[in-house]
């Protein structure tokens, strides 16, 4: 393969991971490494260095994009990024200490429960908001958008906030212990716990993934995994992608959005208990 | 416009012109690249296959580095791309500072805190990751 043919398959690559990304509030990690590293051959460390740049280059395209059109909702996102990052920090801290095969197995054995939960609520296009959480109120966890395809503007409010708030917290830990993106478990604990449109879930994790990564990559620059020839192909592939997946979003309906999460769920699940039980996946 | 609205607004200027600019600084940097007629151009997928081939040659791991190799003359063109990348790892940063300033202006204060608080243990996690 020439130079050129290698950019510009990189290129292409990272377009639908970008649009993947951005629709189901994803960085394309997922999609990426695998491709990167099984079809291009590149080298594991700098598929995880190029992984990082795309999660952000995803999270600046689509969250400004879903920002902008009141999709991404800044403060639920804000508010929920405190538990993650403080989350990292707390799970950074304890690696080493706490056995990791175990957290593995325990977290696919939670997404396996996610995804079952996620399938029975399969065809819930708005999720009805039955009680008033007083967190909710108190840090205005709400908003409200236009729904194309509903043709109408789309209120809500989110419910369960302290669950939510320590699935993320969770999450973020085992996000430091592990070194993996948290996308999928954010969307999940929007989605399930706080009752929110699945849009406005994959919509708020795109600036949330954005934020959290940022706290990680200086560690994989000043590691040098981050080579400019592959991340600069991926960043532009990706952010094309993600502005291109924002348009789409906003024709799709939310359960269309949750139709194509479920395998995403549903292979992180197997993925982690296979690593779990000390089997591997790509 | 209401409030927050406003500061989603805000927010997502300064995520996307980050973004966008930082592409436009990595792409230049590797067009002048290709331009120079740079003998590892023509390495460039087995650099990226062989981590140690690579890192050596065009890799940089430190801001100083990078500050060093853009003062160099004909211009480093992977510095440029690097200063790029920089660019863009820098947007969420940048968003989240954007949004405590703006949610300052419109009044929220609680949420000026809680940007300022998510800001704070950022730069935490980036001290960590530096002193590591």
């Amino acid at each position: 393969m020439s130079p050129l043919e290698f950019v510009v398959a990189l290129f292409a690559t990272s377009l639908v991971a970008g649009a993947a990304g951005a629709i189901l509030g994803l960085g394309g990690g997922i999609l990426l490494i695998p491709v990167l590293t099984l079809f291009y051959g590149v080298d594991i460390r700098y598929a995880m260095g190029a992984s990082i740049v795309s999660v952000i280059a995803t999270s600046s395209g689509a969250a400004g994009a879903y920002l902008r059109t009141s999709l991404g909702n800044v403060r639920i996102g804000l508010f929920l990024t405190l538990a993650t990052v403080s989350g990292a920090l707390a799970g950074a801290g304890l690696a080493g200490v706490v056995p990791v095969r175990w957290l593995q197995l325990l977290l696919g054995v939670a997404l396996a429960y996610s995804a079952f939960t996620t399938l029975r609520q399969l065809h819930v296009e708005v999720p009805e908001t039955t009680e008033a959480d007083p967190l909710a109120l108190r840090f205005g966890l709400e908003g409200a958008y236009y729904d194309a395809p509903l043709d109408r503007e789309v209120k809500y409010r989110a419910t369960r906030v302290g669950r939510g708030f320590a699935a993320m917290f969770g999450a973020g830990v085992l996000s430091g212990l592990l070194g993996i993106g948290s996308g999928a478990f954010k969307v999940l604990a929007m989605d399930y716990f706080m009752r929110l449109p699945m849009k406005v879930s994959t919509a708020t994790s795109n600036f949330m993934i954005g934020v959290t990564s940022a706290a990680t990559a200086g560690v994989y620059f000043a590691r040098g995994d981050i080579h400019p020839m592959l991340a600069t192909p991926v960043a532009v592939g990706v952010l094309a992608g993600a502005v291109l997946g924002t348009r789409l979003m906003g024709r799709l309906r939310n359960t269309t959005v949750r139709k194509a999460f479920l395998p995403v769920v549903g292979y992180l699940a197997v993925s982690m208990i296979l690593r779990g039980l000390g089997l591997g996946l790509p | 416009m209401t409030g927050p609205a406003a500061v989603e607004r805000t927010v997502a200027r300064a995520l996307l012109w980050g973004g966008l600019l930082s592409v436009a600084v990595m792409i230049a940097g590797l067009t002048i690249y290709a331009a120079q007629g740079q003998p590892h151009a023509r390495d460039v997928v087995r650099v990226v296959r062989n981590r140690q081939a690579g890192r050596a040659v065009d890799v940089f791991t430190s801001v100083e580095d990078v500050r060093r190799a853009l003062g160099h003359r004909p211009i480093d063109a992977l510095a440029v791309a690097t200063l790029g990348l920089l660019g863009l790892l820098a947007t969420p940063v940048a968003g989240v500072t954007v949004a405590v300033v703006s949610f300052w202006r419109h009044g929220d204060r609680q949420y000026s805190l809680i940007a300022a608080a998510v800001l704070a243990m950022l730069c935490v996690s980036l001290a960590l990751a530096g002193g590591g």
